[in-house]
């Protein structure tokens, strides 16, 4: 689509003052460029607050932000990492300065939101029989949770959201030797959960050699 | 390459960011070593548990509607928005 499209497709309906052509123009971009990661901006406010309120806000304060500042943007740069940047600041402003404990996991929660996709999501991928494959996604997922946090956190943003290294080391203000080793450590531990999760239902996780 | 070296790529190895002077001394040392092999074979499977059971969730349409409207203040409602599907 060609910018001139965008720009019209994008036009307001003249119900009210029409916005200058600069804005129009500003509006497009953004929505082209911003808007199409809010679901992963949304599954990143849920791990780091927990809880469905809080990431509703978080994220909404994060597109209110980088619009205001969109034009700090450097295009052609990674916008998902520039807006989870954002986000994580934004976190860290309105939630650790506070009283509010880091780390603390709703368990009722977790449940409750895999109650709702349980058994539609037994994947029809899984053709492996090991005990990796028996486990559950919530308990994947409160084995994440019970990671330090800064595991956890590179672990999320390079496995689940897809970064670079170099992207996350920008993201969580620290070198990339750091990265790499957290994300060695932090899989590490979180086998040792995960075999934890499995040996509980009965599955041998020894190696026989 | 020793093992303690060898673990310090491992992540980098799993992931696809080695250079491809260390991937050759990494994947040199993975082939006289089973421990770093096994190793490396659990830590590749680690992130694919991860990547294939940490369910996606979608964000609530409240929250679509209120970051459209914060960008598009004066549209209406979009019909065919991007973000619906």
């Amino acid at each position: 689509m060609s910018r001139t499209d965008q720009i019209r497709k994008s036009s307001p309906d003249t119900k009210k003052k029409p916005l200058s052509r600069e804005e129009q123009l500003k509006q497009s971009e953004f929505q082209a460029e911003a808007i199409v990661h809010i679901n992963a901006l949304y599954n990143y406010a849920l791990h780091l607050t927990m809880n469905p309120d809080d990431a509703h806000d978080l994220v909404q304060e994060t597109y209110l932000k980088a619009y205001k500042f969109f034009s700090s943007f450097e295009k052609g740069t990674n916008c998902k990492a520039w807006l989870f940047k954002i986000l994580k600041n934004n976190y860290i402003n309105r939630y650790r300065k506070n009283a509010r404990e880091p780390g603390k996991v709703d368990y009722d929660l977790i449940k409750d939101f895999y109650h709702t996709i349980k058994d539609t999501r037994r994947d029809s991928t899984e053709t492996e029989t090991d005990y990796f494959h028996s486990l559950l996604h919530e308990e994947v997922y409160m084995a994440m949770q019970s990671l330090p946090e800064e595991f956890r956190e590179v672990i999320q943003l390079c496995d689940i959201e897809g970064f670079t290294y170099e992207e996350i080391a920008n993201m969580v203000e620290s070198p990339i030797g750091t990265v790499r080793s957290r994300l060695y450590r932090g899989r590490k531990l979180l086998r040792a959960q995960l075999e934890g999760y499995a040996k509980k239902f009965g599955f041998n996780t020894e190696k026989d050699r | 390459m020793k093992c303690d070296k060898a673990r310090e790529l491992m992540s980098a190895a799993v992931d696809s960011e080695l250079t491809s002077r260390e991937n050759q001394a990494f994947t040199l040392h993975l082939q006289e070593c089973s421990d770093c092999r096994e190793e490396f074979e659990e830590a590749k499977k680690t992130k694919q548990i991860i990547q294939e059971k940490i369910v996606r969730f979608k964000a609530p349409q409240s929250l679509i509607n209120s970051i459209m409207g914060l960008s598009l203040s004066s549209k209406k409602e979009p019909s065919t928005s991007p973000l619906t599907d």
